[in-house]
């Protein structure tokens, strides 16, 4: 029985190590092709770049810093790839299966752990300079470490938090706390909320963002159920969510989200312009945003940390970093264009383009933004206070996706601890189909 | 070499005249060989693929080794809850479009058939969705079927009932998201079928309806005993497209509804997607699309059973 | 008599108001979207429930200019071209030819062929994609032109239309060539291809129609800008953060535009290529 098993399973093998290769080669040109050459027709080093589309300023930015490089570095040319946002992460894993991967790849934080466990990245601590390792961010540092070693570095980190509509607020004297420690609780956020509604004549007045498709929820709502004493794994053993991500204080706090949807606060926000259009009062947003709720609402706007769902407000943190794949081309390279990116200049110039935190001490120091009393401070005060990492597992694809799509049930109004149960079943089921991800 | 050569000999010895490789044997082959190649290597060989995937545990990026599972993908995806929800759903959108549009097209053709001032124009306004791509459609449809009293459907719903229509957020509502969807599928597909089954129309005999006529037959028994009858094999075959479409469903829910609220609108195509695409699970993956082969055979079988026996009657 | 007559008026009558409302319905979102794709953003979604819906207030070129800012549209829609001219001429070629075989030629293992072709008449595409993704990831397949074109070449049902229509044309004139010693490739491209131009253009037609709006395959299979078609690039812009629903118009038109006016030219074709897929049955 055993032997005619391993039999069958050779036989698998064969056909998609051997015949599919074979027919691959006998229909020619996918083979021979060479998807990232090395070397551009004029002899320079390439370096391929895959980066997310982002916002526009940041496209922006990106597209002036890569040019600039280029510029300075005659002999290296960096290829920059845009890459839509929506399945990022299929499209990785698609590349690495084909081994089109590019030398540098930029992806969503908590990727990292998934990407390191398949074999695609290798390590770049020690090809970073020390002083830099030293100056950036200890959320970066943590972000990019897995089994004790730094994989990936951010030029940014992310903020995440309410902004909120002056006018709209003192019209309904609602109290505007000073920072993390004095947030609205959630009892008070939701008198508000009724206040805001009911002075709007019940059109909606919170905008959640649910016009995003993707990461955005489990970075953005992940954060209530920290609030609340749950989380979406077990942090110990990353091998269970059954009683954390379902237990009666992620029930209650999910209870909660449910009824600003029921109770029609939420805005659909389908052109994305429901707060610069002053039409929602409160963005559950992130720093992203800013650059452009700055512009629309000028001294009106305002950051406010997220309601606290009981055990202190919470927000997310990390956002899209680089990584360098296996198959670099030339690593010293790719690592060069990385420097140039962390430079402090370089740093700036992004963060002021997308509002993120910048990854560097020396440039957080720079920045007029991000002082203690500076429009985006709350952003630094929370990286240091009250904002939780997603969980560092190879499984954390699959909870985002689970996320993601129980978020939109509960959105929807089904019941809250049957979404719960059914969301820890599957991240579990996962877990246990990948033998709970063993590392080597 | 040697056994070519041996196997020829033996059969040249059974039938001399029928030598193994003749010159229009290659010539056929040869002929028909570039399609058969395709569909062998783009539609027979991932069929088989599919078959072996499913058996197994494979997810693309995955440094674990391959197992053999058996049937444990199918018990899987056949106890999963989107997944029956998604055969729920592609049933419920056959069973109400397939009439829907078939008879919306035949009604069209008919009433185009007539030899009046603006046919032309009338046929080219129902066919011109048809040349619009499917995603061009749903992003068009997506402001069409905008939440709230600002949302053209909305708001004609609410003109056309004088104001007792309560808005909606058709698409994140289990109960019309669905239809909102099959909706506007008609809407983009039933020029289509109304070109088809105008033609159709066009080969009954003309005669045939005098006869009726001089028999006193009105315009109803004329429609059920000389149209229908006439018709039967373009209406079938516009069944079977559409059947066959309806099952496909695809693109409008991966832009629109992403299978919400509820898996309300999920099909079994995109959670094959989904499941394959977004989330690396390729045996999991191979295993729907089995299933949705066996379905689509299926109901080719039932189709063509049906309408044979509808041909002995006839 | 009489009574006949006022019916009937009464019926044509019925018949315009039925097609005019038909028409309405099938017009509006048409012209939603070309007034759309003149107005300032913020207007679209904000005029959509009024009769102003329908109504240019502040007519402008800018969303149309801002498409070419924002995106490659035409390299879009040159890929989208590329991809579907080179799908329905290869079709043209190779379908055609296979149906000659299996119409006319005798050869041995024509009829298992055959029977391979009809079993897979009624396969829609979508029942091989998930492996057949698998498939072109091993071929080393992504990102290129080939892999939205090779797969969908050999059609079943292309063969199938091609072979209904050669069972028609007269064996004599194939009889007359071979008496001149015309091989049957000579004869296929010199006698039948000339006679089959309305087959040719059937299939032409009915293969355009279904791969122009491509979606599910180019989705899976590309990545960036180089090889995305239309339909995926505008899922894509649909999303691409600032929304503008008025640039979102605008691409919309200036992607369906050129078919339509194509349509327009030549609807005739169009209507009888679509209306003799049905009548082979």
């Amino acid at each position: 029985m055993t032997r005619r098993f391993h039999n069958r399973k050779l036989w698998v093998r064969l056909f998609l190590r051997a015949v599919l290769p074979g027919m691959a080669a006998a229909f020619g040109f996918g083979c021979g092709r060479e998807l990232q050459p090395a070397y551009d027709e004029e002899g320079r080093r390439l370096v391929h770049v895959w980066v997310h589309s982002g916002q526009a300023a940041e496209r922006e930015t990106l597209r002036a810093q890569v040019a600039a490089f280029n510029e300075a570095n005659p002999a290296v040319r960096v290829r920059k790839t845009v890459v839509p946002e929506g399945d990022y992460n299929a499209r990785v894993q698609a590349a690495a299966l084909s081994g089109d991967l590019p030398d540098l790849l930029e992806f969503d934080g908590p990727f990292l752990y998934n990407y390191v466990w398949q074999g695609h990245l290798q390590p770049i601590g020690a090809l970073l300079s020390e002083s830099l390792r030293q100056d950036l961010l200890p959320s970066i540092i943590e972000q990019g470490t897995f089994d004790g070693e730094l994989y990936s570095v951010g030029v940014f980190d992310s903020g995440l938090g309410l902004y909120a509509d002056r006018r709209r607020l003192e019209g309904v004297g609602a109290r505007v706390p000073e920072g993390v420690a004095d947030a609205w609780s959630v009892d008070e956020f939701d008198e508000i909320l009724a206040a805001l509604s009911e002075a709007a004549g019940g059109r909606p007045v919170l905008d959640l963002k649910v016009n995003y498709t993707g990461e955005w929820y489990c970075y953005a709502f992940s954060p209530v159920l920290q609030s609340a004493g749950a989380d979406l794994i077990d942090r110990e053993t990353y091998a269970r969510a059954d009683g954390v991500l379902n237990g009666p204080e992620a029930v209650a706090a999910m209870t909660r989200l449910q009824t600003w949807f029921a109770r029609g606060y939420v805005h659909p926000n389908i052109d994305d312009a429901a707060f610069v259009q002053r039409d929602a009062a409160l963005s559950w947003s992130g720093h992203w945003d800013y650059p452009r709720y700055a512009e629309a609402l000028g001294e009106d706007l305002l950051l406010l940390p997220l309601p606290d769902f009981g055990e202190g407000s919470r927000t997310g943190q990390g956002s899209w970093n680089w990584g360098l794949t296996r198959r670099a081309h030339h690593p010293e390279a790719a690592v060069a264009f990385l420097e140039f990116l962390l430079r402090p200049e370089e740093v700036l110039r992004m963060t002021d383009a997308n509002g993120a935190v910048p990854a560097r001490r020396e440039a957080i120091a720079r920045s007029g933004l991000f002082r203690e009393e500076g429009p985006l401070g709350l952003f630094v005060e929370q990286l240091e206070n009250s904002a939780v990492p997603r969980p560092a597992t190879p499984g954390y694809p699959v909870i985002t996706a689970v996320f993601e799509s129980g978020f939109q049930d509960i959105r929807d109004g089904a019941d809250v601890q049957a979404v719960l149960d059914r969301m820890a079943r599957r991240i579990d089921e996962d877990i246990a189909d990948n033998q709970g991800y063993p590392r080597r | 070499m040697g056994k070519q050569t041996e196997g020829r000999e033996r059969r040249e010895s059974e039938n001399p005249a029928k030598p193994v490789l003749r010159v229009r044997d290659v010539q056929g082959l040869g002929m028909a060989g570039p399609a058969l190649a395709g569909l062998l290597v783009f539609v027979a060989v991932p069929f088989v693929m599919a078959l072996i995937l499913s058996g197994t545990n494979l997810r693309m990026g995955s440094p674990l080794e391959t197992r053999f599972v058996g049937i444990d993908q199918y018990l899987r995806v056949l106890g999963d809850e989107a997944f029956r929800r998604a055969l729920v759903n592609n049933s419920v959108f056959a069973l109400v479009v397939v009439p829907l549009q078939t008879a919306l097209a035949l009604g069209l053709a008919l009433l185009l058939h007539r030899k009046m001032k603006g046919r032309v124009l009338f046929r080219t306004l129902f066919f011109m969705p048809v040349v619009f791509p499917m995603a061009l459609v749903a992003v068009v449809w997506q402001v069409l079927l905008a939440p709230g009293p600002d949302g053209l459907l909305n708001s004609l719903l609410g003109v056309l009932s004088f104001g007792a229509w309560v808005p909606r957020d058709f698409l994140r509502d289990p109960h019309f998201a669905l239809p909102a969807i099959m909706l506007m599928s008609v809407w983009q597909g039933v020029g289509f079928q109304m070109v088809i089954m105008l033609a159709g129309r066009q080969g009954v005999p003309e005669h045939l309806y005098e006869a009726a006529a001089v028999e006193g037959a009105g315009s109803w028994r004329q429609f059920l005993h000389v149209t229908l009858p006439g018709m039967r094999n373009t209406i079938f075959f516009v069944v079977v497209v559409t059947t066959i479409l309806a099952f496909r469903l695809f693109d409008q829910v991966d832009i629109l509804t992403q299978g919400g609220p509820q898996n309300a609108t999920t099909t079994v195509m995109y959670e094959a997607v989904r499941t394959t695409f977004a989330e690396a699970r390729v045996a999991r993956g191979a295993a729907m699309t089995v299933i949705f082969f066996l379905i689509v055979v299926a109901l080719a079988w039932a189709q063509r059973k049906l309408m044979r026996e509808e041909r002995e009657i006839a | 008599m009489n009574r006949r007559h006022s019916s009937g008026w009464v019926s044509l009558a019925a018949s315009y108001a039925i097609l005019l409302i038909c028409a309405g319905i099938f017009v509006l979102p048409i012209a939603f979207m070309i007034v759309a794709s003149f107005k300032p953003d913020e207007l679209v979604l904000r005029e959509a429930g009024t009769w102003r819906a329908l109504i240019l207030s502040e007519a402008s070129l800018d969303n149309y200019g801002a498409v070419f800012e924002r995106v490659s549209f035409v390299r879009y829609f040159i890929n989208s071209v590329f991809i579907t001219g080179s799908i329905v001429l290869g079709g043209l070629l190779v379908n055609s030819m296979a149906a000659y075989a299996f119409a006319r030629m005798q050869w041995r293992g024509r009829n298992l062929c055959f029977g391979f072709v009809l079993i897979l008449l009624i396969l829609p595409f979508e029942a091989i994609a998930v492996p057949l993704f698998y498939q072109i990831i091993e071929f080393g397949w992504r990102n290129t032109y080939h892999v939205q074109i090779i797969p969908f070449i050999a059609n079943a049902f292309s063969v199938y239309l091609f072979y209904s229509f050669f069972l028609q044309i007269p064996r004599e004139m194939e009889e007359a060539a071979a008496m001149d010693g015309a091989g049957p490739w000579r004869t296929f491209f010199t006698l039948i291809v000339p006679l089959a131009k309305p087959a040719f253009a059937t299939v032409a037609i009915l293969s355009f129609l279904m791969h122009w709006g491509n979606y599910l395959w180019p989705l899976m299979v590309v990545d960036y800008d180089a090889y995305r078609p239309l339909p995926v690039a505008i899922a894509e812009f649909q999303t691409l953060p600032p929304i503008q629903w008025g640039d979102i118009m605008a691409f919309g038109v200036m992607m369906v535009l050129p078919v339509l006016l194509v349509f327009l030219v030549f609807q005739r074709g169009f209507v009888q290529g679509v209306a003799s897929s049905g009548m082979k049955n």
